[in-house]
């Protein structure tokens, strides 16, 4: 998700979110150092496994010279100051967050240690150019001084500004394996999540919504319900009908007895198959909007060696992150503390600030762990809905999904058809390529969804007005970066011509891990595998004659290719090779796949990944790994179908996600740079689909095309 | 009324004795340790052990476990006084969001109890009830074995690994 939206004064610009002692020194927004010497990291971005609470204690640990390991890390509040560089807002995604904190947080590592050192200057009456520093303390001679002794002196100097950072040569923890700074509590039951929050008198808010996204209740029957043990409220909100209680069990309980007689609206007749042939009929129209071009199309087509051209399909699917989306809200006076997990914290206050009317600076908001993102909490209906129920009922609620909320009122990962047609040429090169896509536009309702947050203040009536006209921007005009990235951009195709149709059927969308790259790898990555095929060539030198220009994926298919080729498999073990550029990283992945009675079981994954400097190598490996599996869940199982206008699956049972004695062992190379990061939450998932079914090709003769992967 | 041994300590419970034992852990004696993930059983978020058995607690009704010993990720063990398996969840950098991860320990435990040096035939079944959104199971495995091989280590030489 790269999409830089500038959005003036929409976020909160106040006193800073820091309670602190008087005796801290609060250098910048993202420090604290107490006078034991310890340090307090304010982190801009939330942690969701992608262990960025790590990362990004230890770019400021690097400079400020005081090992990450030692930090506490909290949640950063809602501030303009913890704004993200790329996007101006406080939101993580899009795999960016080491990327564009790098120097950032470097510089406030710099800044701050430059400053310790004058005050430690001021008091020892040492030369500053005669101090160094060591792991947190500052050395004179062979005499060692905590930080912590020279906070009260540095409180009335100037804060440096520009100091100069290390050379990558100088770096002691970046580039070093250490442990998470969130392995302690999170193996120990200490972390705390949203759902974690018991505020004294809270209440437990369930809500019943239309099994068909947007309905809106034409009436409602509660009378069984209010009897039920622990009811207190009944409240209709927006998106349905709240059931508040005492506790989550009772209020869910009790939820089931309600019953809900529901509009029917543009949604209720679909199901699956209408999806797949309305992608059908808009690929066949061939009338799309023309997304990115190079070169005379039909002069290469017709100067091709060969030609092929192939369809493929991914669906819906949910994110079903771990934790089900949970909010606490307490509202009192004209305060407000939101306690919750989210991509967006800023988004989250804006949405509490427009629906109770308060001012932003009387509202806090506290993000907790989040237990699972992929995507799935940068959207904030479950905000909307806690405020809502917290101003009806006058007492602090926490709303909790159910995980049935989760998977059939959620958002999805758009189904995307894609038709891809290529020419080779006699030297085993694509000439031409065409790839047209149908689907929803993520992007676009992400950010409609956003806007009431982004803009507390902008009446509902203009809001809709500009999210009407972003619409019809992204249906008529340009076309949505998300619907079709990936379709050739790892490649350097001297003739492309990429087209775009905007389906939309109205099932809620957003941002899911890797986001356009999860389904255009898998078309574009088959693709290849079919083309090098027709040409005659290794699948490896078919996509190294296509990579001209493209240094560091050249290596990374290069070395893949090494690995590949000294493998040995046992019998019926068959390969699968996929590359792919995402977020600025170049992965490459090597399937090892066996099938027996139609079972397709993925034995090992090899991972060659570059991502520039790897901050931290060992989160680098666990992103890979946990994107392997996450990837494996989509390519095997993964499907979320529609009928009547409503979701099929509903629990694990029926949208299973990969399982222990499922999971294949994951080997990742990581290639040495000294290159600025890029991204690493994200890339690991697109090229993992592809291999697997180039792989199951090996070992059955069959081109899989659909996702998931099925065998008739 | 309920009772039953909750971590050690006798406890009653008065409410409704159909409330999943999930639950009054965690909302009546506010043990957050545990998770929710499905409330249907199929996830294991909620793992605890009753009577040293590891078993999902969003479908037990309280009133199952009378008499009986219930314990829960939080007297496992402690931040200063870690189970063998949750120094090495640490060590391993095992969890991502770690959700999931006071259920995979529990189901681990509960295995290792049984079973001191699994195969990976024991972990896959005695695991595969616990699910990682994340996808930390090489990570899981490997944590699994290292303790068990520091327990063999034990076992052979009288000394401690770590
Ligand atoms: S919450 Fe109990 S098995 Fe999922
Ligand atoms: S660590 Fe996130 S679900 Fe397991």
């Amino acid at each position: 998700m790269v999409v830089a939206v500038v959005l003036p004064g929409c976020s909160f610009n106040g006193a800073l979110p820091i309670d602190a002692d008087s005796a801290d020194l609060i250098p910048n927004a993202f420090l604290q150092i107490t006078p034991d010497n310890g340090v307090i990291f304010y982190c801009p971005a939330d942690e969701m496994g992608q262990g960025i609470r790590t990362g990004l204690a230890t770019l400021v640990g690097e400079e400020l010279d005081y090992h990450p390991a030692r930090m506490e890390v909290r949640s950063a509040g809602a501030h303009e100051a913890y704004n993200n560089p790329e996007y101006f807002i406080q939101l993580t995604g899009g795999s960016n967050a080491v990327r564009a904190f790098y120097e950032p947080l470097r510089q406030v590592g710099a800044d701050t240690r430059a400053l310790l050192l004058s005050a430690a200057a001021t008091d020892l009456g040492i030369p500053a150019t005669q101090l160094t520093t060591e792991d947190g303390h500052v050395v004179a001679g062979n005499r060692r001084y905590p930080y912590g002794d020279f906070v009260a002196t540095a409180m009335d100097l100037d804060m440096p500004t520009e100091t100069p950072l290390k050379p990558a040569t100088d770096f002691r923890y970046i580039g070093q394996d250490f442990t998470r700074v969130d392995a302690l509590v999170k193996s120990t039951g200490v972390a705390q999540f949203g759902i974690d929050i018991d505020l004294p008198g809270q209440l437990s808010a369930v809500v019943v919504r239309s099994p068909v996204p947007g309905a809106q209740p034409l009436s409602f029957d509660d009378s069984d319900v209010r009897s039920q043990p622990g009811v207190r409220h009944i409240v209709p909100i927006s998106s349905g009908i709240a059931v508040v209680a005492d506790s989550y069990w009772q209020a869910n309980k009790a939820a089931q007895r309600l019953t809900v007689e529901w509009a029917s609206n543009s949604l209720s007749q679909l199901d699956s198959a209408q999806v797949r042939a309305d992608l059908e009929d808009a690929v066949a129209a061939n009338n799309g909007v023309d997304a990115a071009s190079e070169g005379d199309l039909d002069t290469a087509f017709n100067t091709a060696k060969s030609t092929l051209s192939a369809t493929f399909f991914a669906p819906f699917l949910a994110h079903a992150p771990m934790e089900p989306v949970n909010a606490t809200l307490r509202i009192d006076g004209d305060k407000a503390e939101l306690w919750t997990g989210v991509q967006a914290i800023g988004v989250a206050q804006g949405l509490v600030a427009r629906i109770t009317g308060l001012p932003l600076e009387n509202i806090r908001v506290h993000n907790q762990f989040l237990g699972g993102g992929f995507g799935r909490r940068g959207t904030l209906n479950h905000i909307i809905e806690v405020t809502e129920i917290a101003m009806a009922v006058e007492k602090p609620v926490q709303l909790l999904w159910s995980r049935e909320n989760d998977l059939q009122n959620g958002l999805y990962r758009p189904a995307s058809l894609m038709q891809l047609r290529a020419g080779i040429d006699d030297a085993g090169r694509v000439s031409a390529w065409q790839a047209r896509r149908a689907g929803g536009d993520l992007t676009v309702e992400t950010l409609r969804n956003s806007l009431p947050g982004l803009m507390p203040g902008m009446p509902s009536g203009m809001l809709d007005g500009l999210a009407t006209g972003m619409d019809y921007l992204f249906k008529n005009w340009s076309v949505d970066p998300s619907s079709v990235e990936g379709l050739h951009e790892t490649y350097s195709f001297p003739t492309y011509e990429i087209a775009h149709t905007s389906v939309d059927h109205g099932l809620p969308l957003t941002f899911w891990r890797s986001v356009g790259h999860s389904y255009t790898a898998f078309a574009v990555e088959s693709m290849m595998d079919e083309l090098a095929e027709t040409a005659g060539i290794d699948p490896v030198s078919f996509r190294l004659n296509n990579l001209q220009g493209k240094p560091r994926m050249q290596r990374v298919v290069q070395r893949a290719g090494e690995l590949m080729a000294a493998m040995t498999l046992p019998e019926g073990n068959h390969l699968g090779f996929a590359a792919h550029s995402s977020f600025f990283t170049d992965v490459a992945q090597i399937a090892e796949v066996s099938v027996n009675n139609g079972a397709i079981r993925v034995h090992k994954v090899t991972c060659v990944v570059d991502c520039g400097t790897a901050v931290n190598p060992d989160i680098v490996r666990a992103q890979l790994e946990g994107s392997v599996m996450f990837a494996l869940t989509a390519t095997l199982f993964g499907e979320i179908e529609i009928q009547d206008g409503a979701v099929v699956q509903s629990n694990f049972h029926n949208y299973p996600i990969l399982r222990m004695d499922e999971a294949p062992a994951v080997e990742v190379e990581i290639i040495e740079s000294t290159a600025p990061p890029t991204g690493i939450g994200e890339p690991g998932v697109p090229p993992l689909a592809p291999a697997v079914a180039n792989a199951v090709y090996r070992a059955t003769g069959s081109r899989l095309r659909d996702l998931p992967l099925r065998l008739a | 009324m309920i009772s039953f041994l909750l971590n050690n300590t006798e406890v009653t419970f008065d409410g409704d004795p159909d409330t999943p034992l999930l639950w009054v852990v965690r909302d009546n004696f506010k043990l957050k340790g545990s998770k929710f993930g499905c409330g249907a059983g199929l996830c294991g978020a909620c793992t605890m052990h009753l009577d040293g058995a590891a078993i999902k607690t969003c479908v037990l009704p309280v009133a199952a476990v009378a008499g009986k010993a219930v314990t829960t990720i939080e007297a496992l063990g402690t931040p200063d006084a870690m189970h063998p398996l949750q120094t090495a969840w640490v060590e391993y950098n095992v969890p991502q969001c770690g959700y999931c991860q006071s259920g995979q320990i529990m189901a681990a435990a509960a295995m290792m109890a049984n079973v001191p040096n699994p195969t990976d035939d024991d972990i896959d079944r005695a695991m595969t009830g616990n699910i990682c959104r994340c996808g930390c199971y090489p990570r899981i495995r490997e944590a699994i074995l290292s303790v068990a091989a520091s327990l063999a280590h034990e076992a052979v030489t009288g000394e401690s690994t770590s």
